[in-house]
């Protein structure tokens, strides 16, 4: 099978520093990336090279065989992003703000609107469709985030801590919704700290840290290789400067002045 | 959407034709200017504070209030065609006006409206090109821009109809058009430039140091050009007489104007005409194939949310040790140790640091500075001999100085209570204060270490060099007098805790502006009076250390019940 993402050699720098030393990846439609690793691991300047908020990369970006570099507007076509800060112009109804998005993406108006509004009753916002967001708590604002990278039917989605502010049965609905887009063929691009999320959700994890992919494979081939425990521990023991029960240990100690 | 948007949209589309040669895509543009000029009416709507009832009467009548100041303005800018013996003069001093107002108008508006960040994680991830996204950002530009000029220019629309006929409207109209576009772009280009100099987070500091000068600048030309230049030089000057005015594109546009007005075919006017035509247009072209691109690369760096850990700046150790020892040392001497200490230091580094106090505060610096040159220059009379003590120009002179010095301090404690950052606050709520009047008075106290005692120490050299020991009873009353004004505002309007609300533009502009120059104003008269009487000097010197001491006091004995202070979410 093609793969439907391919990095090669993807290398990012800011300034002197060198965010991504070479990163390469194949991914197969119908995936469901973890994408995981430690604060400044480079998660998010991937993300944003894929979304295309970042041109100035060195490296191959490869989607769906179209090269990013050489037609950006293909490839953002095919490709939903929601982003992780709760980014929306808070002055404007969901309504008016999901027409705004369908209308970048050239959407008729007829499938969009109807489209946004099963997708927010759905959500349970029918009630709120038409008042402005700056009232909105952070959970609904995340709702209509997630609508607006879904609503065009991307083939690739690109979900960056997509559970942030919700509730709980709101996060049973979307880790149950990335499940059944990925049985349709979609592509998904998890980027997430919550380990025992991404455990379940994904059927690979790749794993990064400081700027190159240290682990990949389905859950139970890095538990082969890590040995049997949970994400979270694999995670720990792969990427943590020393032991953790060391720093929690030098918490406690600090109180003994 | 209201027909003011409606109209304007749709003007700004006539084009599309050309728009979609230059690899624009219309459907896109038309959706992006459409949403953004529902913005503009909304985020007026907000400004009003009004979050949640929807109020349609705010945001008409802001609108109608932005529209009527311009006009004022424009009527303003009428002077120039009484100026001057021919039209080129007339026009150049028209030109230059309103090319400036509107350069400056519109430097306020870019960061706040019209550049957007949100823009770079909303709109660039979607399949919109970089020409359609400058274009539309552009095009909102015009249609801002039109709301703003359109009645700027109506009373010298007005005026040269009744004296010119329809020629000379129309012709001054395509020339204000294309004034309007070299503005827009030179406002552009310079943008594009800081950018391309400077670190994208570094961006808006510069911008708003600039929109202060800016401000300052109007503040000294308003009050110097008027008493610096001889009446009759104004009615005999003649534009073009020098060859560096060629250099400046309002003298173009004066030039094309009277061209056109009063069939003027030189050469040279012939040149002159097509500058003011190619100029506008061919920088339309230059910032749309050359600067479009990378204007939204660096664009989307200024949010700064690159990366979870940025590289630590080269010059990392901002606080250098001079400033924090020389901080801890004052911080020793004016505050009390715990939380009135604590206030201190909170403060005296937030104002340094938080743009957006700087931006309140310092145009008043300036607007102090301009403000006693012009009492230098307008009083040459002055010599070094007259400022000895006794005279009376001295008197006058120093009474003004001193109690001009407070007028930043003043403004500055005005503005301790506010912040953009007032969620902030949870820490004064959360920790176990008990007095929290201790807060204040050590806030108030880092206000009057950091805007009142390097001024006041300049101005006690300064006056003890020039008027000799003898002041000093004088100078004691009058610094005395200032803190006490300083801390019975502090007592007064400073209800709430540093930086624990967000600004509330009205209820604030009121009782600062009485502080600041109706008491005074008032105590400065007082003082005069009393100047030559040194008993009483002396006397009321004493009592205005106790009162301000009293006062000082009890804003520290201030407890929780006195405070209007709540934690706003």
């Amino acid at each position: 099978m093609e793969p439907i993402i391919q990095l090669k050699n993807l290398v990012k720098h800011y300034g002197d520093k060198q965010v991504l030393k070479g990163i390469h990846l194949d991914i197969f439609p119908g995936q469901v990336i973890g994408y995981i690793g430690p604060n400044g691991a480079g998660k998010s300047t991937t993300v944003k090279i894929l979304c295309g908020l970042i041109s100035d990369y060195d490296g191959t970006v490869i989607v769906d065989g179209i090269d990013l570099k050489t037609d950006p507007l293909a490839v953002k076509r095919k490709v939903g992003y929601v982003p992780e800060l709760a980014e929306l112009y808070d002055v404007l109804t969901p309504a008016e703000f999901l027409g705004f998005m369908a209308e970048l993406y050239g959407m008729p108006k007829e499938v969009a609107d109807e489209r946004m509004q099963k997708m927010l009753a759905a959500f349970g916002l029918e009630t709120n469709m038409h008042q402005r967001m700056d009232t909105f708590s952070k959970g609904m604002r995340q709702k209509v985030l997630i609508i607006s990278g879904l609503l065009h039917n991307p083939d690739i989605i690109i979900l960056d801590e997509p559970l942030s502010g919700l509730d709980a049965n709101s996060v049973i609905i979307v880790k149950d919704l990335i499940s059944k887009l990925a049985k349709d063929g979609k592509t998904i691009f998890y980027c997430s700290h919550m380990m025992d999320v991404v455990e379940k959700v994904s059927d690979r994890i790749v794993l990064i840290n400081e700027g190159m992919v240290i682990a990949d494979g389905s859950f139970e081939e890095l538990q082969n290789q890590q040995g049997n425990q949970s994400l979270e521990k694999i995670f720990a023991h792969m990427t943590a400067k020393g032991s953790l029960n060391d720093a929690a240990d030098q918490l406690m100690r600090a109180f003994e002045n | 959407m209201n027909i003011v948007n409606r109209f304007f949209l749709n003007i700004v589309l006539l084009p599309s034709s050309i728009y979609e040669r230059m690899g624009v895509d219309i459907a896109q543009l038309k959706s992006i200017l459409k949403i953004k000029l529902a913005m503009d009416d909304r985020r007026a709507g907000s400004f009003q504070q009004t979050r949640a009832k929807k109020n349609k009467n705010p945001i008409k009548l802001a609108t109608l209030g932005t529209m009527l100041l311009s006009l004022f303005m424009g009527t303003f800018f009428l002077f120039s065609f009484f100026v001057g013996n021919d039209d080129v003069t007339k026009g150049t001093i028209y030109f230059s006006i309103y090319i400036f107002m509107l350069a400056s108008t519109l430097i306020a508006d870019f960061t706040s409206v019209l550049i957007d960040v949100r823009d770079n994680m909303i709109i660039l991830p979607k399949p919109v090109s970089d020409k359609t996204f400058l274009l539309s950002r552009l095009l909102h530009i015009v249609v801002h821009t039109s709301k703003l000029i359109l009645p700027m220019t109506l009373p010298a629309m007005i005026l040269l109809a009744y004296y010119r006929g329809i020629g000379g409207v129309s012709s001054f109209a395509l020339l204000v058009f294309l004034a309007t576009l070299f503005t827009i772009f030179l406002i552009n280009a310079l943008y594009i430039f800081i950018l391309k100099v400077t670190t994208p987070e570094k961006f808006k500091t510069i911008i708003s140091y600039f929109q202060i000068f800016i401000a300052i600048l109007f503040y000294a030309s308003y009050q110097l050009v008027p008493r610096l230049v001889n009446k009759a030089a104004i009615e005999n000057y003649r534009a073009g007489d020098s060859i560096f005015i060629w250099l400046a594109p309002p003298y173009w546009f004066a030039k094309a104007w009277n061209l056109l007005n009063n069939a003027d075919f030189g050469i040279s006017a012939m040149i002159f005409m097509l500058l003011s035509i190619v100029v506008p247009i061919a920088s339309i072209w230059v910032v749309i194939k050359y600067f479009a691109p990378n204007f939204n690369r660096k664009l989307s760096m200024i949010s700064g949310s690159e990366g979870g850990v940025a590289p630590l700046p080269k010059n990392g150790k901002i606080i250098s040790s001079t400033t924090s020892s020389y901080l801890s040392l004052v911080s020793k001497w004016f505050s009390r140790k715990g939380a009135e200490r604590m206030a201190f230091l909170l403060t005296y580094k937030i104002t340094s640091r938080s743009r957006e106090f700087k931006m309140k505060v310092y145009p008043s610096m300036g607007y102090l500075v301009v403000y006693l040159v012009m009492i230098f220059f307008t009083n040459k009379k002055i010599t070094v001999a007259d400022l000895s003590y006794g005279s009376n120009s001295s008197k006058i002179l120093f009474i003004s100085l001193i109690y001009f010095s407070s007028f930043m301090l003043i403004m500055a404690t005005g503005q301790i209570q506010y912040s953009d950052k007032f969620k902030a606050a949870w820490i004064y709520f959360t920790t176990p204060i008990k007095e929290p009047g201790m807060l204040l008075s050590g806030a108030i106290r880092a206000m009057i270490v950091k805007f009142y005692l390097p001024l006041i120490s300049a101005i006690t050299i300064l006056s003890i060099v020039f008027m000799g020991p003898a002041i000093i009873p004088n100078l004691v009353l009058g610094c005395a007098n200032q803190l006490f004004i300083t801390a019975m505002v502090g007592y007064i309007s400073v209800r709430e805790l540093p930086f624990s609300h967000a600004q509330d533009q009205v209820k604030i502009n009121f009782i600062r502006g009485l502080f600041t120059f109706l008491i005074p104003a008032t105590v400065a008269g007082l003082h005069y009076l009393i100047y030559s009487f040194m008993p009483v000097v002396i006397i009321l010197a004493v009592l205005s250390i106790i009162a301000y001491w009293m006062v000082m006091d009890s804003i520290r004995k201030k407890n929780w019940s006195n405070l209007i202070s709540t934690y706003e979410d």
